[in-house]
């Protein structure tokens, strides 16, 4: 049992924090009030540096590939993170990103797609992919601080991959909670700078017990789920992925309204980045069946109930 | 990062599964009903804790000078785990083996040393904690037990309460203010009385969590000699922060709810019952908050292990122990209510009792979350 990470794990950790401050330091109020703001320029960093590689490597692996889901998803800015690095092992070399990943109705509006390069379909009881070409997809109109997308056209050139669905599964909810673990992270983040400044009746904000047990729960139970979404990372016990998953979901409802709650109207203005948290987590909370259905597969996989 | 044990780690606690196989009796879950503190545990750990020092079971992680074998901190925990998943056989002795012990060991004279942990080593000691008093319970500064120095002795006067296993114990690690009433936590020093000096009186509260678990203990003139008082006078502080650092996570409490759990299931089952989905779907969220639980405290463990100060994360598991606690006690009560009368399953009453104590004993868990506000938050302090 060890909690610190070994000296590649920690050189790695280390660099990301650094181009993920700058990132995070770089936001700004995009000029057309959008509800994201596509990090391009750090992707292409991400990518030509090898990040995305790093559960494949022995020295790194998958707990040190969910550990920087979590980083990158506490960045007010937009990235397509979680399929990336913790599903390129069981993707073919050179299949290009980002990756958007149907994982429920393929009809349904589908994260990250019309940014997309390919997408990865959970769907059914195999793993395929396809790579997305102009026309492919249709942005949509969403509450979801996401690129949004439909299929424009049915997609023909789908390629089936020889891996076991279910690992995939697995390696996609812990994907899952490294991704609303960071949003959550980041989202309190930016509301405890706030209550730390913002003064009423004389007292900044963050010095009322009021806030403060509702913030230090909230804190309690994001960092919980960080170290349990490692573990679930590393594939200790079958049933950890859906631990972390469940358990980070069932957070967010009431840390997501008590964030908007100590941000007061500013946290309702899109020149304040909270929304950028916010409604990630209010799409991530009901993702593979929200925390009722990963709590029900906790129960399945851990006593083997029907 | 590595989140699983070595195979060492896993040979070492099936060896103190299999102790407790071979020691504890068939009426275990009996003696065990009411918790550490009852007058049936605290004899059974008399015999007990004798056992397991002898198997070098008892105190494996504390120093070879006082009887332990330097082992590391993880297979303490480990054993820690497994004892209070099965009932707590050292009774209160467990105080003893997380954190009186290494207290004494770090701020003891050399001859409270050898008067007092040689015993704890060996099994035999019996303590009690005098913190808490009627008008200073989450607010410790408070205490108002007066320690007046009278040439080489203390008088000491004043009122404890909610004070365990006071009715068994040989010795208690007493909290009492040598300073002026405003001298706060700088006016206070720790005193290590034998319970029978005159002057001591002690009182049995009847309460949810069995009788003779918790007491009032009166000192009226009691006279000890200035070599009772452990480190300086207002030096009590930083020693208290010391011993409860060791203490937010000494008890495994989550173990022992996380097999209560499966207790439960199992029960659901046989009743057919657990094909239900919103069963399920409670079941494996208090079995995640049971697994919260316990990376928190895991985490604190390693930082342990590896030497670092104690922070505020000791606070953060804490309070997803309470989470993980109420969650177990409640699915039982929502959804096995029946389990709760008539005695068939001594286990969960058991676990309820020592559930319900577990926000309020060793720091209220709103004072936790102070804690965590400040130190883990980094939030200024609580507006006054």
């Amino acid at each position: 049992m060890r909690f610190e990470p070994n000296e590649d794990q920690a050189t790695f950790l280390s660099v990301l924090d650094q181009m993920a401050e700058d990132a995070g330091a770089a936001w700004e109020v995009p000029a057309d009030w959008s509800r994201f703001q596509w990090a391009a320029g750090l992707d292409r960093t991400l990518e030509e540096n090898g990040f995305f590689d790093c559960a494949a490597e022995e020295s790194l692996g998958p707990v040190a590939a969910a550990a920087m889901v979590h980083r990158l998803a506490r960045l007010p800015v937009t990235l397509e993170v979680a399929a990336s690095a913790l599903l390129r092992p069981f993707l073919p070399k050179g299949l290009p990103r980002p990756v958007a990943v149907i994982d429920d109705s393929p009809a349904a509006p589908i994260r990250f797609l019309p940014v997309a390069a390919s997408v990865l379909s959970l769907s059914g009881d195999a793993v395929r992919v396809a790579v997305l070409a102009e026309g492919d997809v249709r942005p949509v109109d969403s509450l979801f601080a996401y690129p949004m997308g439909v299929f424009a056209r049915t997609i023909g050139d789908w390629q089936r991959l020889d891996a076991d669905p279910n690992a995939v599964r697995e390696a996609w909810r812990v994907a899952l909670a490294a991704e609303l673990g960071g949003t959550l992270r980041g989202g309190q983040d930016a509301v405890l700078a706030h209550v730390r400044e913002r003064r009423q009746f004389g007292q900044p904000l963050g010095s009322f017990q009021g806030v403060q047990h509702r913030l230090a729960g909230a804190g309690t139970k994001i960092e919980a789920a960080y170290w349990m979404t490692l573990r679930a990372a590393q594939g200790v016990d079958p049933a950890d992925s859906a631990v972390a998953l469940g358990y980070v979901q069932n957070a967010a409802t009431a840390a997501v309204y008590d964030l908007h709650q100590f941000m007061g109207a500013m946290g309702l203005t899109l020149e304040h980045p909270l929304h950028r948290w916010t409604y990630r987590a209010r799409l991530l909370k009901s993702a593979l069946g929200g925390p009722s259905g990963n709590f029900g597969l906790v129960a399945r996989r851990k006593w083997r109930a029907a | 990062m590595h989140f699983d044990w070595t195979e060492e780690d896993r040979a070492y606690r099936a060896r103190v599964r299999d102790f407790l196989h071979r020691e504890l009796p068939p009426d275990w879950p009996e003696i065990a009903r009411h918790g550490p503190g009852s007058r049936a545990q605290t004899d059974f750990s008399l015999e007990f804790c004798p056992k397991l020092a002898e198997a070098g079971l008892l105190v494996p992680h504390w120093p070879e000078d006082w009887g332990g074998a330097d082992r590391p901190t993880w297979e303490h925990f480990i054993l820690g785990e497994e004892m209070w998943a099965a009932g707590e056989p050292r009774g209160a002795q467990y105080m003893n083996v997380n954190w009186i012990g290494p207290t004494l060991m770090r701020f003891g004279t050399e001859e409270q040393k050898r008067r007092y942990i040689p015993p704890m080593a060996a099994g035999r000691a019996i303590w009690c904690q005098g913190f808490s008093e009627p008008n200073a319970g989450s607010d410790l500064a408070a205490l108002r037990t007066r320690a007046v120095r009278d040439g080489d002795d203390y008088v000491i006067d004043g009122t404890k309460i909610w004070t365990s296993y006071a009715g068994m114990a040989e010795t208690c690690f007493l909290l009492a203010r040598t300073g002026g009433p405003e001298s706060g936590k700088a006016g206070i020093a720790i005193f290590l009385v034998p319970m029978d000096t005159p002057g001591i009186e002690v009182r049995a509260i009847p309460s949810l969590i069995g009788h003779g678990d918790i007491h009032e203990v009166f000192f009226t003139g009691m006279r000890v000699p200035a070599t009772a008082r452990l480190g300086e006078e207002g030096e009590a502080w930083s020693i208290i922060r010391f011993a409860l650092a060791n203490e937010r996570v000494g008890i495994p409490r989550y173990e022992l709810s996380a097999r209560v759990l499966e207790q439960m299931v199992e029960d659901l089952r046989q009743q057919g019952r657990f094909d239900d989905p919103v069963i399920q779907s409670r079941a494996g969220a208090a079995a995640a908050d049971c697994e919260a639980a316990r990376m928190l405290t895991y985490r604190v463990v390693d930082g342990k292990a590896r030497g670092a100060a104690p922070g505020a994360e000791a606070s953060v598991a804490r309070v997803a122990v309470v989470a993980a606690e109420n969650a177990v006690m409640d699915f039982g009560l929502d959804f096995l209510p029946e389990a709760f009368s008539g005695g068939a399953r001594p286990a969960y009453l058991s676990h309820h009792e020592r559930a319900i104590v577990t926000g309020i004993a060793a720091g209220a868990a709103e004072i936790q979350l102070n804690l965590i506000a400040h130190r883990f938050l980094d939030l200024p302090k609580v507006a006054s």
